[in-house]
């Protein structure tokens, strides 16, 4: 695809591209976190940053994000505009591909979760289930480049 | 009797304009409104609860504030919002959109510069700095920001209008098998894929390979 990249996350080595998913997400950007009206929370960097989590643990916290964004976002998702709803498909999409790729470094056992992964995916269910699920969902996917600005 | 409620129309398009990461805020006055109106400003950092009162931009009548020290982290996105005050009448505090200085900034072109030989021309090229708080403070190139960044160089015979282009990483390039006495001009601009970022052309800069000896 184009704009294909190694991504290097602990052992795991996977070859993906971003680039779709970046343009996807910034045709939409505007329109999906002017739905979401709380500033005060952030499902993905609340209390600590993405980018506190250590290298070894990135593996794992990516697979639990992906897996976070096909089972409990995306499909939440729906809005009364088909050109966004048309772009949120298309990013699923893409991240469906993302999830099978990573997933086979999980299988070769090349994806490992420490305590630390552990209890940060912890947090961000925390986060995600103290909203509504629309709410929560709409506010995770205006935070998919907080995700992507930490994976890139 | 009912109190008279008098507010201020709100101030307009209220954003972030950011170049190589000098966030400031801009907006329009009010409509309607000539001079005398003044402003206050505040900002919050995206998932922290509180609103941050900015001092320097406090009763002020310009329509600008630089955030750019608030909003240095380059991991942290942001919102900022506007107030405006006319003889006791006060808008609504108006907010931007969220601001990710990582994705929303816009990067200068690079620099160039140019030395020949007889059939060849040597092109060095440097990336801009991300904005710094004081002279002193240490240098950060855009390049360790976004360790994708490219450049793409364009190179015009000026005697035959030929023209290559080049996309490459390092930030030097040696055009051989040039004719010599011959001028080339030379304008670079500065690619990045992952966020999506491209600055401008550079201007051109001119030079001509040594006569053959």
């Amino acid at each position: 695809t184009a704009g294909n990249k190694i991504f290097h996350f602990g052992a795991c080595r996977v070859s993906m591209s971003t680039t779709e998913i970046r343009a996807g997400f910034t045709a939409i950007k505007a329109n999906i976190q002017a739905r979401d009206p709380i500033r005060t929370l952030s499902i993905l960097s609340y209390p600590h940053s993405l980018h506190k989590v250590q290298s070894s643990d990135r593996c794992c916290i990516t697979h639990h994000l992906f897996n976070f964004y096909v089972d409990k976002v995306f499909k939440h998702c729906k809005t009364e505009d088909s050109f966004v709803n048309r772009k949120i498909s298309s990013i699923a999409n893409s991240f469906l591909s993302m999830k099978r790729k990573l997933g086979q470094c999980h299988e070769q056992n090349q994806c490992t979760c420490g305590q630390e992964s552990t209890e940060k995916y912890k947090q961000i269910l925390a986060n995600y289930e103290g909203l509504n699920v629309t709410s929560a969902a709409m506010k995770s996917l205006g935070e998919l480049d907080i995700l992507l600005d930490w994976m890139e | 009797s009912g109190e008279l409620y008098c507010s201020l129309l709100n101030p307009r398009n209220v954003r972030f304009e950011s170049i190589n990461m000098k966030n400031v805020l801009h907006w329009s006055a009010p409509e309607g409104t000539g001079n005398g109106v003044l402003y206050k400003v505040k900002y919050s950092v995206y998932g922290v609860g509180k609103w941050i009162r900015k001092p320097e931009c406090r009763n002020i009548n310009r329509t600008w504030c630089d955030l750019s020290s608030e909003t240095s982290d380059y991991e942290e996105q942001y919102y900022a919002s506007v107030k405006a005050f006319l003889n006791g009448m006060f808008s609504d505090w108006v907010e931007t959109s969220r601001f990710n200085p990582l994705t929303d900034t816009k990067i200068d072109p690079p620099l160039v510069s140019v030395s020949s030989t007889d059939k060849s021309i040597s092109i060095v090229l440097t990336a801009p700095e991300k904005w710094k708080r004081s002279p002193e403070e240490e240098s950060v190139s855009l390049l360790q920001v976004y360790p994708g960044l490219q450049y793409n160089v364009s190179v015009l015979n000026k005697k035959t209008k030929k023209r290559w282009f080049f996309s490459i990483s390092n930030h030097t390039l040696v055009v051989p098998w040039l004719e010599p006495g011959t001028a080339y001009c030379v304008s670079a601009q500065i690619h990045v894929s992952t966020p999506l970022l491209d600055s401008g052309f550079s201007k051109e800069h001119c030079i001509a390979t040594l006569k053959d000896k």
